[in-house]
C-alpha cells in the first residue's frame, strides 16, 4: 500500500442540542511512539457517535482517554484537551474518580464481579456509599430493564453474575455502567465478544438509551455503527479522517480512504 | 485444500513428515514413567515418614507383654517368708524367712543354691523392713531389739579363664559352683552373681519382753553423714521413732553415733496396726489400721511429735489390708479387703483444717482386684507396682498412668506369701507358704504413657491437683518424667497466633500496596526483596532475636508498645500532609522524593515513640511498664481508658451523627466552604472529647468492677518472651505470606480492576470491595500457609521463647513449642527409651498439625484456582 497522505479532515456531523465532549488537537504518546494525531471533534449529547478504523488506529485509545483510563499505562504523554461539558478532564482542578462517576463504560470483554447480579448493578451506588435499600433496590429494577435483562433474571438477583451467558454479561455491564447515573456511555467494542443474537439485543438496548445518554462506541462493525449511531467518526493510524452524519459517510463519504475503508478495500 | 495437499501453494520450502519420530515417542514414554514414578515416590516417601513415626510411637500405649513364666515346686520353706528379692538380670532369686534361714534359688531352672543362714542368736523376727531402693534392711525381735544390715545380690563382670573349676552346668548359659551363679555374658564374659547379707549388732529400743510388732527403716542423709531412722511398734501399741546419726572424724576415722528417739503420741480408737510407714527425711510416720483408718504424724520437731490427721482410706465396709509407698514416698498405696487399691497423695490444702496445711487426697482410683490384697511391691524405678491378692493374683499397675499393666497368675487359688518386682521391672517373683515359686520375666517399656497421660490432666506426686505438665528430667533419680504434650502443643498455638497477629497484617497491607497502589516497576522491585527476606535463615533470626531484639525489648517496652500506635500515625498523617499538597508539586515529587519522604517520616515516628515513651510510661503504666505488668506498679485504669479510647470514639461519632446529621447538614450547606469546614472539625473536636469521656467513664466502671488489664494476656515480664518471638518469626513469615497473597490479588484479572475504576470507585475502593473478595481464598491460603510455617519453626522459639512448658496467654511470658522440645530434649532421648518416643509423637503431632494446615490452604487454593478460571 502507498505510504498514506492526510489531507484536511472533513468535518460534518450531524449537530445535536449542544456539544457534551469536546475534544481538541488531542495528541497522544506511548512513550516515543505518537498513538493520536491532533484529534478533534465534538460529541454531540444524546447521540450515538461511532468510533469506526481499522485496527491499531486509535479508536480505543481516544475512548480510554475520554475517562483517564490510560493514566496507568506507562510513558503516557498528551498535548491538546479533552473537555466534559466544558471541563477540562485534563486539568489540575479535575477530579478522576469524579469524572468517571459521569462516564460509565463498557467493555470489549464482559466483565461483571463475582458477585451476585443485585449486587453488580448497584455496585457504584455501593462506591457512593448508599445504604437505602429501598434506593437500591429500585435502582437493581430501572437499570435491569433499562438494560433489558429485568425479565431474564428477576428471579436470580442473588444468583452470582458469572452464571449468566455472554451477552447477559454484558448487557448486565451496561446495567451497572447506567445505574451510576452517568452522562456519558463509553463502549469498547461491546459485541465483539458475542453472538449475533446477542449482539442484535444489544444494538437494539443502545438505539433505546439513546437520548438519555451521550453514547460513544468503539466498534469494528461497520453495520453495526450503520445501525446503531448517528453521528460515525472515521480514524486511521492516529488520524480523525472523517468526522460525519453516519448516513452521509455510509453512503456518500468525502474522503477517499473513507470510501475505501467502508467499502472493504483495507481494513 | 486441494492446493495445499498438491503442494502448489505451499508457504514453506520445508516437506514436514506426518509421522512421530520413535525418538520423540520413547522420550515422551519415559518421560512419562519418570514423571508417575517421582510422583509416587514422593507420596511413599511421605506416607513412610508417617508410617515410621506411627511405628515407634505405638509402643508408648500398648501395655507390657509376659516373656516367660515359669512355676516351681520347691521344699517347705522353714519358716514364714519375710522377703523375696531378685538380683538385675533375673537370674537368682532369694528368699528371707523368719526363722533366719535363706533361700537362693536359680529362677531358669528352679534350681535350690547354698544360700547363708542368718545368724539370729536363736532369736524369732517378728518385723521385717527393708527400703525400696537400697540393699538396707532391718529386723525386729521378740525381746524388744532391733537389728539393721544389707542384703542384696552382687554381680560382678569376670574373664572366661578366671572361672573356678568344677563348675555344674545350670541350663546353657548358666553354671553354678554350688553357690553363686556364672551367667555367660559373652565368648569372653562371665557374670557372676552371688547373695550376701550382714547383720549388725542388736539395739534395744522397745523395753524388754515387748516383741517388736512393725518396723519401718530408712537411711537418709549423705554419704559422710548417713542417718538411719527407723520407727517400731511394739506389742503394747507404743509406736517409737528413733534416729541414728552417723559421723565419721575425717582424722581419726572414728564414727560416733547418736540416738535420738520420740515415742509418738497416744493413738485414740482401737484397731490392728496393718502397717507404719515412715519418710527417708524422717519427717511423716503414716500409720495405717485394719478399720481403714490412717494416722498421719508430723515429726519434723522429734521432740514434739503430733498426730495431725486420722482419715479413712477405704470405703465404709472395707478394711485395709496392705499399705505402701511409692518410690519417692510421696504417695501411699492402700489395698482393701475388697480387691480396691487406690493411691493418696500428702498435698497441701489450707481447707482440709489440718495444723500443718497438708492432707491426704485421693489421687488415683486403680482397678479392683477381685480378693484382698495382700502384699505390694513397689518398684525401684518408676511409679509401678505389683499388688497380689488373696488367691496369688498378682497385678502390675502404674500408679500415675493408674493403669493394669499385666495381669500375672490368673488361675491361682493359693495365697501369695511374699512378691518381689526385679529391679529393672523385667520379672515379678512370688513364693508362697507352700513352697511354689512363680516367676514371670515381663516387658513393660513404657508403663507410665497412656493416651490420657499425654493428652488429659494428670496428677502427679507433689501437685496440689491434676495437671498438664510437661517435665521430662531432672537431677534426682526418684523423679517421675512428666510427658504432657499438651503444654507443647499450646505453646506452638501460643507462638503462631502472635506471630501471625504481628505478621498478618503487614504482609496483607503490604501485598496490597504493591500489588494494586504502586507502579508495577516497584512492584518488581519490592517483591523479590521481600521474598529474599524468606531466604534468611530462621537460626540467624532467632540469633539476632535472643541476643539483641529481646534486651532492646525488654529495655524500651513502652518505646516499643508506643510505636505500634505512633507509627500508623504518623504515616496517616503524613499521607494526609501529601494530600495537601499541590498537585503540580505533588506529581513532581512522586517518586524517590515521596519514598524518602515515607523514610523520614518511619523514622521520626520511631524517634517520635523513643521521646515520648518516658511520658507514655508516666501516665499509663505508673513509670515502669514491666512492674506495671508484673501487677506490683500502678491501677489498670489509665490503660484501660487507652484501650478503650477507640470504642468510645467511635460509639460517640455514631451518637454524635445519628442526632446532629439532619439539622447539621441543613445548616452547614448553607455556610461559606471555610465556615463549613470550621464547623466541621468543631464537631469532630466534639465527638473525640466526648469520645475520650465515655472511655474514662467505661474504665472507672470496668475498675470498680475489678476487671484489671493485667493477668491473661499482659502478665509478669520474662525477657525471653512471646512478644520478642512473635516479632522474629513475624519477620519469618511475613514474606510467605506476602508472596502467595500478592500473587492471589495480582492473579485477580485486570478487567475486573478497569471495571470498578470506570464504575467510579477509588483504588481503595476498588481493592477492598473488588479485589480483596476475589481472591480472598488466595489470601486465605498465604495466611493458612504462613500458619504453617510458623507452626514448625524451630529455631527462633528454640533461641528466643525461654523454652518454658507453661500454659499460659501472657505475650511478656515465654514458651515451648512442639518443635522447639525435639530440638532441646534430643541430646537427652536414649534410643528406644520412653522420652525419645515422646518426642517422636511429638514430631508426630507436628506433622499432624502442619499436613492438616497444608492441605486445608491447598483445598482452599483448588477451589481458588477453579474461581479464578471462571473469571
Amino acid at each position: 500500500m502507498n505510504a498514506p497522505t492526510f489531507g484536511p479532515t472533513s468535518y460534518h456531523p450531524t449537530k445535536g442540542e449542544r456539544t457534551s465532549l469536546e475534544i481538541k488537537d488531542f495528541n497522544l504518546w506511548y512513550g516515543a511512539a505518537q498513538a493520536l494525531f491532533d484529534v478533534a471533534m465534538d460529541v454531540q449529547v444524546g447521540m450515538v457517535t461511532a468510533l469506526i478504523g481499522p485496527s491499531g488506529c486509535g479508536k480505543s485509545t481516544l475512548l480510554r482517554s475520554m475517562n483517564r483510563m490510560n493514566d496507568l499505562i506507562d510513558n503516557l504523554r498528551i498535548n491538546g484537551a479533552i473537555r466534559l461539558e466544558g471541563d477540562d478532564i485534563y486539568g489540575p482542578a479535575i477530579d478522576v474518580i469524579g469524572l468517571r462517576k459521569r462516564m460509565g463504560m463498557v467493555f470489549q470483554k464482559p466483565n461483571p464481579f463475582p458477585m451476585s447480579i443485585a449486587e453488580n448493578v448497584v455496585y457504584p451506588l455501593r462506591v457512593d456509599g448508599v445504604t437505602d435499600r429501598a434506593l437500591l433496590e429500585q435502582t437493581v429494577e430501572r437499570s435491569l430493564k433499562a438494560a433489558a435483562l429485568w425479565d431474564e433474571v428477576k428471579g436470580r438477583l442473588k444468583e452470582n453474575a458469572l452464571g449468566l451467558s455472554g451477552g447477559q454479561q454484558q448487557r448486565l455491564c451496561i446495567a451497572r455502567a447506567v445505574a451510576g447515573d452517568p452522562e456519558v456511555l463509553l463502549m469498547d467494542e461491546p459485541c465483539s465478544a458475542l453472538d449475533p443474537i446477542a449482539t442484535a439485543k444489544i444494538e437494539e438496548l443502545i438505539d433505546e438509551l439513546r437520548g438519555n445518554y451521550t453514547i460513544i462506541i468503539v466498534t469494528h462493525n461497520m453495520q453495526q455503527a450503520a445501525r446503531v449511531s448517528q453521528n460515525t467518526a472515521f480514524m486511521y493510524l492516529g488520524r480523525l479522517i472523517e468526522y460525519g452524519d453516519t448516513k452521509r459517510m455510509f453512503t456518500n463519504p468525502i474522503e477517499a480512504r473513507t470510501q475505501d475503508y467502508i467499502t472493504g478495500r483495507f481494513g | 485444500m486441494t492446493e495445499i495437499r498438491s503442494g502448489r501453494a505451499r508457504a514453506t520450502a520445508y516437506v514436514r513428515p506426518k509421522q512421530t519420530s520413535r525418538a520423540v515417542r520413547y522420550a515422551d514414554k519415559a518421560a512419562d514413567i519418570v514423571v508417575t514414578v517421582g510422583g509416587l515416590f514422593v507420596i511413599l516417601a511421605v506416607a513412610g515418614i508417617m508410617i515410621f513415626l506411627v511405628q515407634v510411637v505405638v509402643p508408648l500405649f500398648t501395655g507390657g507383654s509376659l516373656n516367660e513364666s515359669r512355676e516351681y515346686t520347691l521344699q517347705r520353706p522353714e519358716g514364714a517368708s519375710l522377703a523375696i528379692l531378685t538380683d538385675d538380670t533375673n537370674v537368682l532369686a532369694v528368699e528371707v524367712l523368719a526363722s533366719g534361714k535363706t533361700r537362693a534359688v536359680h529362677l531358669p531352672t528352679g534350681t535350690v543354691l547354698a544360700s547363708p543362714t542368718i545368724d539370729l542368736g536363736g532369736q524369732k523376727i517378728t518385723a521385717f523392713s527393708k527400703s525400696i531402693r537400697s540393699d538396707d534392711f532391718a529386723v525386729g525381735f521378740a525381746d524388744g531389739t532391733v537389728r539393721f544390715g544389707q542384703i542384696g545380690t552382687r554381680s560382678t563382670l569376670i574373664k572366661a579363664s578366671d572361672l573356678p573349676p568344677n563348675l555344674v552346668r545350670l541350663n546353657d548359659l548358666d553354671q553354678t559352683d554350688g553357690e553363686a551363679v556364672f551367667h555367660r555374658r559373652d565368648a569372653e564374659q562371665f557374670q557372676r552373681t552371688t547373695f550376701s547379707v550382714i547383720l549388725n549388732e542388736p539395739q534395744a529400743v522397745a523395753p524388754a519382753g515387748r516383741a517388736i510388732a512393725q518396723l519401718d527403716y530408712r537411711v537418709g542423709g549423705t554419704v559422710e553423714r548417713p542417718t538411719r531412722s527407723f520407727l517400731t511398734k511394739d506389742g503394747d501399741n507404743v509406736l517409737r521413732l528413733t534416729r541414728a546419726e552417723t559421723r565419721v572424724n575425717l582424722l581419726t576415722r572414728r564414727e560416733t553415733t547418736t540416738l535420738e528417739s520420740a515415742t509418738l503420741p497416744a493413738m485414740s480408737g482401737s484397731g490392728t496396726i496393718i502397717g507404719a510407714l515412715m519418710t527417708a527425711q524422717a519427717d511423716q510416720v503414716y500409720v495405717a489400721r485394719e478399720n481403714g483408718e490412717v494416722l498421719r504424724f508430723d515429726t519434723r520437731d522429734l521432740g514434739v511429735p503430733k498426730l495431725i490427721e486420722t482419715r479413712r482410706l477405704t470405703a465404709d465396709g472395707v478394711a485395709l489390708t496392705t499399705i505402701g509407698f511409692l518410690i519417692g514416698e510421696q504417695a501411699i498405696v492402700v489395698g482393701g479387703s475388697d480387691g480396691s487399691v487406690n493411691v493418696f497423695f500428702r498435698v497441701e490444702d489450707a481447707a482440709a483444717g489440718t495444723s500443718d496445711g497438708h492432707t491426704l487426697k485421693l489421687a488415683h482410683e486403680l482397678e479392683r482386684q477381685r480378693a484382698p490384697i495382700r502384699a505390694i511391691a513397689a518398684s525401684a524405678r518408676n511409679k509401678a507396682f505389683a499388688t497380689a491378692d488373696a488367691t496369688g493374683v498378682i497385678w502390675v499397675r502404674h500408679s500415675t498412668s493408674a493403669r493394669v499393666l499385666m495381669k500375672l497368675g490368673e488361675s491361682s487359688r493359693t495365697e501369695v506369701a511374699s512378691i518381689g518386682l526385679s529391679p529393672r521391672n523385667d520379672g515379678v517373683v512370688a513364693s508362697d507358704a507352700s513352697g511354689r515359686l512363680r516367676f514371670w520375666a515381663i516387658d513393660i517399656p513404657h508403663p507410665e504413657t497412656t493416651l490420657q497421660t499425654i493428652f488429659g490432666k494428670v496428677w502427679y506426686e507433689g501437685f496440689p491437683e491434676p495437671a498438664f505438665t510437661w517435665q521430662s528430667s531432672s537431677g534426682n533419680d526418684e523423679f517421675e518424667p512428666k510427658l504432657s504434650l499438651v503444654p507443647l502443643i499450646f505453646g506452638t498455638i501460643k507462638a503462631t497466633v502472635y506471630a501471625l497477629l504481628f505478621a498478618v497484617p503487614i504482609a496483607l497491607a503490604a501485598a496490597i500496596f504493591t500489588s494494586q497502589f504502586v507502579h508495577h516497576s516497584v512492584r518488581a522491585v519490592v517483591k523479590p526483596a521481600m521474598e529474599m527476606m524468606a531466604s534468611l535463615p530462621s537460626v540467624v533470626l532467632g540469633f539476632i532475636a535472643a541476643l539483641i531484639l529481646a534486651p532492646i525489648v525488654e529495655s524500651f517496652i513502652a518505646a516499643v508498645v508506643l510505636v505500634f500506635i505512633a507509627l500508623p500515625m504518623s504515616l496517616f498523617a503524613a499521607a494526609y500532609l501529601w494530600q495537601l499538597l499541590p498537585p503540580a508539586s505533588a506529581l513532581r515529587w512522586d517518586g524517590l522524593p515521596k519514598f524518602m519522604f515515607m523514610f523520614v517520616v518511619l523514622f521520626s515516628g520511631c524517634w517520635l515513640s523513643y521521646a515520648a515513651a518516658p511520658g507514655f510510661e508516666a501516665v499509663f503504666f505508673a513509670g515502669d511498664f514491666r512492674s506495671w505488668v508484673n501487677g506490683t506498679a500502678g491501677s489498670g485504669r489509665p490503660f484501660l481508658v487507652l484501650l478503650l479510647l477507640p470504642a468510645g470514639f467511635l460509639a460517640a461519632s455514631a451518637l454524635v451523627r445519628r442526632a446532629l446529621n439532619g439539622a447539621m447538614r441543613d445548616r452547614v450547606r448553607q455556610l461559606g466552604r471555610t465556615r463549613a469546614g470550621l464547623v466541621d472539625g468543631l464537631c469532630w473536636l466534639l465527638t473525640l472529647v466526648a469520645g475520650a469521656i465515655v472511655a474514662f467513664v467505661l474504665a472507672y466502671v470496668f475498675t470498680a468492677a475489678g476487671w484489671d488489664p493485667r493477668g491473661g494476656v499482659l502478665d509478669t515480664y520474662v525477657q525471653r518472651n512471646t512478644f520478642v518471638v512473635g516479632l522474629a518469626m513475624g519477620f519469618a513469615v511475613i514474606p510467605i505470606i506476602y508472596t502467595i497473597a500478592e500473587d492471589a490479588m495480582s492473579a485477580v484479572p485486570e478487567h475486573l480492576r478497569a471495571a470498578s475504576l470506570a464504575c467510579g470507585a477509588s483504588p481503595w475502593q476498588t481493592a477492598t470491595r473488588v479485589i480483596i473478595p476475589t481472591a480472598v481464598s488466595g489470601i486465605f491460603a498465604a495466611i493458612m500457609i504462613g500458619m504453617g510455617r510458623a507452626v514448625g519453626e524451630t529455631m527462633i522459639v528454640v533461641m528466643a521463647a525461654g523454652n518454658t512448658p507453661i500454659l499460659d496467654w501472657n505475650v511478656f511470658n515465654g514458651l515451648r513449642a512442639l518443635s522447639a522440645n525435639i530440638a532441646v530434649e534430643l541430646p537427652e532421648a536414649v534410643v528406644g527409651s520412653t522420652l525419645c518416643r515422646m518426642l517422636f509423637l511429638a514430631a508426630l503431632a507436628l506433622f499432624v498439625m502442619t499436613f492438616v494446615l497444608n492441605t486445608i490452604a491447598e483445598l482452599i487454593r483448588q477451589r481458588f484456582r477453579r474461581r479464578a478460571v471462571q473469571l
